[in-house]
């Protein structure tokens, strides 16, 4: 019972609550929206968008940022087009993919874990660095006509028209998730978002925490990079410009805290599938796609808001109660929020 | 001597310092590099971020973020131009018209972070989304399809008080009208941060808003105004862009945001807020402003290769203030406390 009412109270819940009224009213809007098919067309798109998501949610909770996954995502995007042009096998792609994230997020995660820099403005910096590296690697040219098994399976179904990306990307969700929550290594991100020095004193490496916070974070915008080519087969220089904003939207839409300390994977892989899904629900609402950022932007405010508000009105609650218990000299403690 | 090595510690002189040497190494690399039309001509080419960095230093400067300034650019851009080409307006009635648009974006914005306790980073974000897509809605408004963006705007109308191109393409006394705006922008802007009430006030919120709360400021009040004041600037550089290109589009400035944050961080504003000055913000735009335009000029880097530099140059800067300064800080942090006990 009691498992249940934690069920209920969790944060993730109520994105996925919100989810799940988005696909109503569409539907509402226009029945034809409720089949098997068009549903799980928007999960399989937001292949991208959850990969980079869960990466900056290990960051996030740490109660640092990183601006830097989009150009990784670019970055690793032009090195799988490159590599599939001379003919490179998907093995060598992959490697190469986590390779180059895990070396972005090294440095990310010195500059900040270890020099002490504020790391929107560190990862700021990086991202300057890696947009140049794209211009570097392509000699400033699109990157596209390449074809071989990386094509095959950009849109390949594995089952139940779930693509094979997807499949793999819910898998990466799970593990990111059960690590988190039922190892003591995992709990440890949580711990250093919540309390720095709490976690300090007792015993845990916070450097050592942000620093891998990073490196999986660059690891997995390395691997949507690939996925990014295998899917649209033409990485421009551009290529992931503003991605880092949608996943830090998706974060918080998935009800992970941007100060550190809240939230999970679970929450933030639901918050991906809301971000690249509005487009989709539009057409079907009758909206031009012009309504696609403003929608955005509204539903993100209205949640964060109306978060912020209950929060602050829990807090004050139980500031209420222990005053109401201290005075009333039973002793006992409030309960925490 | 006290005063010579105080001024060495701060970090403006080292900003001097830097925007000299850039003009040494470029000017004796190639002589072409120091005329001054082409030197104002850089800073023009990157104005917008120039004057809302000035302004996103005061949001900063109170421990908040603006990152949803470069999605106003647009959106005055695109209101300036339905209102003046579809609706028919005068254009300066469109202009003041974009510019409370924009204030009442930066004040709803500013209403969240200041009176509901959310983060700013989040409501900026949202608003980054809100506003750059109420820019395209906007734009589907006009008769003009928005990828084109609404030109022939009034150069030379006799009758109008200043005609609106004058703005964006005309010279006062042989230097560009923007930076004339810039100028005088810069020095409102160091008047208020460093010579009004006001502005000690952004300081004491920037680095204890509840200390500040307890002396009798409504820092909520305050807060918001910083936000209201960097979109109406966004606003103005708005207005000014549709003015030099002589067009209104939605998506004017749209990758501006990392830039106005860059130039603001470079100048030496923590975001943790509770330090920064003007003069620090000015110095760094300027020397993003050369660095573009001189990379290029005199080494033949690809003019669309110039974040790799200029990121370099930021992690570079911030790393080597982290190392030398962290005795310093610590310096500070511990003067602080003793004047807060």
């Amino acid at each position: 019972m009691s498992s249940l009412k934690n069920l209920l109270h969790a944060r993730w819940m109520s994105s996925l609550v919100f989810l799940i009224l988005l696909f109503l009213i569409t539907g509402l809007a226009d029945p034809n929206f409720l089949t098997y098919t068009n549903v799980i067309n928007c999960f399989n798109t937001a292949t991208m968008y959850t990969l980079l998501a869960i990466g900056i949610a290990f960051v996030i909770m740490t109660g640092e940022i990183d601006v830097s996954i989009g150009a990784t995502l670019g970055l690793t995007a032009a090195m799988t087009g490159l590599i599939a042009q001379q003919g490179g096998s998907i093995g060598r792609m992959l490697v190469v993919c986590v390779l180059a994230g895990a070396a972005v997020g090294l440095v990310n995660g010195v500059g900040v874990a270890f020099f002490g820099v504020p790391s929107l403005i560190f990862t700021l910096g990086t991202n300057g660095v890696i947009r140049g590296l794209i211009y570097i690697v392509t000699d400033g040219r699109t990157v596209e006509n390449f074809g071989g098994d990386i094509a095959v399976y950009g849109n390949k179904v594995l089952f139940a028209e779930i693509t094979l990306y997807y499949a793999l990307a819910v898998v990466l969700v799970a593990i990111a998730h059960l690590v988190l929550t039922h190892t003591k290594k995992g709990r440890y991100f949580i711990a250093v978002g919540d309390n720095l020095d709490g976690a300090r004193l007792v015993g845990i490496s916070v450097f050592r925490v942000k620093l891998l916070a990073y490196v999986l974070c660059g690891i997995f915008a390395g691997i949507a990079g690939y996925v990014f080519a295998s899917k649209y087969r033409q990485v421009m220089t551009v290529a992931g410009n503003g991605y880092e904003m949608t996943a830090i939207a998706a974060c918080v839409l998935g009800g992970i805290s941007l100060s550190g300390g809240l939230g999970n994977m679970v929450g933030a892989a639901i918050g991906a599938v809301i971000m690249s899904s509005i487009s989709r629900l539009l057409v079907f609402i009758g909206l031009p796609s012009d309504f696609n950022n403003t929608i955005t932007g509204v539903m993100l405010i209205i949640i964060v808001v109306v978060d912020a508000l209950t929060q602050r009105r829990s807090i004050e609650m139980t500031r209420r109660k222990r005053l109401l218990s201290r005075t009333a000299g039973t002793g006992t403690e409030g309960g925490k929020g | 001597m006290n005063a010579v090595k105080k001024l060495l510690r701060r970090w403006e002189t080292f900003l001097i310092l830097f925007l000299i040497l850039e003009f040494v190494v470029f000017g004796s690399a190639n002589p072409k590099f120091l005329r001054p039309a082409s030197i104002m001509t850089s800073i023009v080419n990157y104005i917008s971020v120039c004057i809302i960095a000035l302004f996103v230093t005061l949001v900063m400067i109170t421990g908040g973020i603006d990152i949803q300034a470069a999605s106003i650019i647009g959106l005055t851009s695109i209101i300036e131009g339905v209102l003046w080409s579809d609706a028919g307006m005068n254009i300066w009635v469109a202009v003041v018209i974009a510019a409370i648009a924009a204030a009442a974006c930066g004040a709803l914005s500013g209403f969240f972070v200041a009176y509901c306790g959310v983060q700013p980073m989040v409501v900026t974000l949202g608003g980054s989304f809100l506003y750059s897509g109420l820019a395209l809605l906007v734009s589907g408004m006009s008769a003009t399809p928005a990828y084109q963006g609404i030109s022939g705007f009034p150069s030379k109308v006799g009758k109008t008080f200043v005609d609106f191109r004058f703005l964006g393409k005309g010279e006062l006394f042989g230097i560009p009208m923007q930076i004339v705006i810039y100028v005088v922008l810069i020095l409102l802007c160091a008047w208020i941060l460093h010579r009004t009430k006001y502005g000690e006030r952004l300081y004491l919120i920037g680095v204890n808003q509840q200390a500040a709360e307890y002396s009798g400021i409504n820092t909520r009040l305050v807060i918001m105004s910083t936000y209201v004041l960097s979109a109406v600037s966004a606003a103005l550089a708005g207005t000014l862009l549709t003015s030099n290109m002589n067009s209104a589009k939605y998506n004017h400035g749209s990758g501006y945001t990392l830039a106005i944050i860059t130039a603001v961080v470079l100048g030496g504003t923590l975001n943790t807020g509770g330090k920064g000055s003007i003069f620090g913000t000015v110095l760094a735009s300027l020397i993003i402003c050369i660095l573009r335009y001189g990379l290029p000029l005199c080494f033949g880097v690809s003019t669309q290769n110039l974040d790799l530099p200029v990121g370099i140059i930021l992690v570079l800067v911030v790393l080597g203030r982290e190392i030398a300064g962290r005795h310093l800080i610590s310096q500070l942090m511990r003067r602080f406390r003793k004047n807060a006990a």
